[in-house]
């Protein structure tokens, strides 16, 4: 759970680090989207995509 | 100026001088103006003390209003219960984490720390609504109570108060307590016979700059109070939004606000500065 | 070790206290801000919106704009603490007759109530009644009104926090520099390092914990400054130093719309935590920095 691992990401990280960097850049992403994309497509776009960065983040960083 | 005569002995005593003056300057003007005249007030500004023309009437006004001892009775109670609770909680919960070998010790730890760190504003919706709609019984709900307030305070000052409490039982010996067990004494008596005596000086400094800190709180007391349970501090506030230029009242209750914090003082200053940084600088 | 569960025992009654005063307005916040609940509105009761409270927040321009004085706020209140007290730690870490007494008073900022504190700068700034109007008045021909001008109130806000929270970075850096090891720097002056290399090279890598801690603690009390600023200027003028916190507290607040308002504690929150976090991280997580 713990343990340090050497993945993509800067800094070291364990896996509660990882899912809160994945959670913070979600609610970014779903904001921004919001103020700005939204007009030309629709939020659960950005839901997607920030799942799959998540799971990236979670699994490699 | 050449680099060793700032350097100076001198010049450092003069510099912590200029310093203490300037902390002090505006506390100093705010005595001035609650002990002035009304006619005194404006004009030309004197920083000197006319002591003939001097008068006690704001503080003599300020405490005969009914209104107002009633406030600064709230905050005394308040403050008081909340530092006793904080004070016998954090010492049992400093204890428990000190002598008991409990899973997630650390992340325990750190969640409570985290509490303190919360922007009350934050909180103060859900608390409000908690307040008003949860913990209600019929007419009474806790909105509006000195118990309410009492437990509120908690949520900055038992963060503090375990955190401090830590260090000190830590500091007391494990032996001691093990010698009383072996003994056959109860948790009960180890606790008030042992650990009790042996934090009190810890346990003084607890209280001490809890009690400041919930009797300096604004920000709950404004919103989670309205008629009742009001305290100094929203009195002060008020001051300014209702009776708005009877500047001379205003300074007396200021000043009788800031009052408990300066009388502690020397008797806390060692310990303002690791408290405010969770130990991590020794002041 | 004796039994654990008389642990827990000892414990409970904290965490529990914790957890309704701590916890549950944090979860509870969570879920409202999903919804739409608004006690004056034509449908009283709450119901589920999604995200509707975010999108209407993202367009707000007043609550922008009070998250945009805050950070700028943050930001000049923590730098220049931040400079003026480690300034003042250099100068004063000599040890002088009565430093005890100077090192009391000059405590004494940090435990005056907020509430206090502002009241003190607003009997100096009172038109006609506080010194600082005046002798501006007299000696540069400035006139001086916080109630009128957007940046009086801004930097005398500023000043103020500076008044009241500097005592506690220069006491920090000053217990920093005591415990700074006296060989290394020693014996850089007799290989003929500069002052500002012994500064950059030695002092700040040895002060870097302190620094961080400082920082951080200054960081997060000035993001959620409500009281003084109240006291001092009520957030005006306009909405010019009404700070995110405040906005909360006067702007939302008596609106009672519960769903939006939680939406906003929310995102404040947010913020919080992630200014927070980037300042650790960028302070000293980076794995180059590491050994």
């Amino acid at each position: 759970m713990s343990e340090h691992r050497n993945g993509f990401l800067p800094i070291n990280t364990n896996t509660f680090d990882r899912v809160f960097i994945a959670v913070v850049l979600f609610v970014a992403l779903a904001l921004l989207w919001m103020r700005f994309i939204e007009p030309f497509a629709p939020l659960w776009i950005a839901t997607v995509i920030s799942l799959v960065i998540g799971q990236w983040i979670v699994r490699k960083g | 100026m050449t680099r060793s005569f700032i350097r100076s002995p001198l010049m450092t005593f003069v510099f912590w001088l200029v310093l203490s003056f300037m902390t002090l300057f505006p506390v100093w003007w705010m005595f001035l103006v609650s002990v002035r005249q009304r006619v005194d007030l404006f004009g030309t500004p004197s920083f000197l003390l006319d002591v003939s023309r001097m008068t006690w009437g704001n503080y003599q006004a300020v405490l005969s209003n009914p209104t107002f001892q009633k406030y600064m009775i709230n905050s005394l109670i308040v403050s008081t219960s909340n530092a006793v609770l904080v004070s016998v909680l954090g010492l049992l919960a400093a204890y428990a984490m000190s002598r008991y070998k409990l899973v997630g010790k650390d992340n325990i730890f750190f969640w409570v720390l985290t509490n303190r760190m919360a922007p009350p504003a934050v909180f103060l919706l859900p608390l409000f609504l908690m307040f008003t709609l949860w913990f209600r019984v019929g007419d009474w709900s806790l909105f509006d109570t000195r118990l309410g307030l009492v437990l509120l305070y908690c949520v900055f000052n038992l963060p503090f108060a375990f955190w401090l409490l830590q260090g000190i039982v830590d500091g007391i010996p494990r032996e001691l307590d093990e010698a009383a067990y072996v003994d056959g004494a109860s948790t009960f008596t180890v606790l008030t016979t042992i650990i009790f005596p042996l934090a009190k000086p810890g346990l003084a400094v607890t209280a001490i700059l809890t009690w400041v800190f919930a009797w300096n709180e604004y920000l709950f007391a404004s919103t989670l109070t309205s008629v009742d349970a009001r305290t100094i501090t929203t009195g002060l506030a008020e001051f300014v939004t209702v009776t708005g230029t009877n500047w001379g009242q205003l300074a007396a209750v200021a000043m009788l606000t800031l009052l408990p914090a300066a009388l502690v003082l020397a008797l806390v200053q060692r310990h303002i500065v690791a408290g405010l940084t969770f130990g991590a600088v020794k002041g | 070790m004796r039994n654990s569960t008389t642990g827990w025992l000892l414990i409970a009654p904290t965490l529990f206290i914790l957890f309704i005063t701590g916890l549950l307005p944090f979860l509870y916040v969570l879920v409202v801000s999903f919804f739409d609940w608004n006690t004056f509105a034509v449908n009283p009761d709450p119901h589920f919106s999604g995200v509707e409270n975010f999108r209407r927040l993202v367009f707000d321009e007043a609550f922008l704009y009070s998250i945009w004085l805050t950070l700028k706020f943050t930001f000049f209140v923590v730098t220049s603490q931040l400079v003026i007290g480690f300034g003042l730690a250099k100068l004063l870490s000599r040890n002088v007759p009565f430093k005890g007494v100077f090192r009391t008073i000059h405590t004494l900022p940090l435990m005056v109530a907020p509430i206090a504190v502002g009241a003190t700068w607003r009997l100096l700034t009172i038109p006609g009644l506080g010194p600082i109007p005046h002798f501006l008045q007299k000696w540069f021909d400035v006139s001086y009104i916080l109630s009128r001008f957007p940046d009086q109130a801004f930097i005398t806000v500023v000043l103020m926090d500076i008044w009241h929270w500097t005592p506690l970075v220069t006491l920090t850096l000053l217990a920093g520099l005591s415990n700074l090891p006296r060989e290394p720097i020693e014996q850089a002056r007799i290989d003929g390092a500069r002052e500002w290399q012994i500064f950059w090279d030695i002092i700040l890598p040895f002060m870097k914990p302190v620094l961080l801690t400082t920082v951080f603690i200054r960081l997060m009390d000035a993001l959620r400054t409500v009281d003084e600023v109240w006291m001092l200027t009520g957030g005006g003028p306009g909405a010019e130093t009404r700070f995110i916190g405040l906005h909360i507290w006067r702007v939302v607040f008596p609106k009672t719309d519960y769903g939006y308002g939680s939406a906003m504690s929310l995102l404040a929150l947010y913020m919080t935590i992630v200014i927070c976090w980037l300042l650790y991280v960028a302070m000293t997580g980076m794995k180059d920095n590491k050994q």
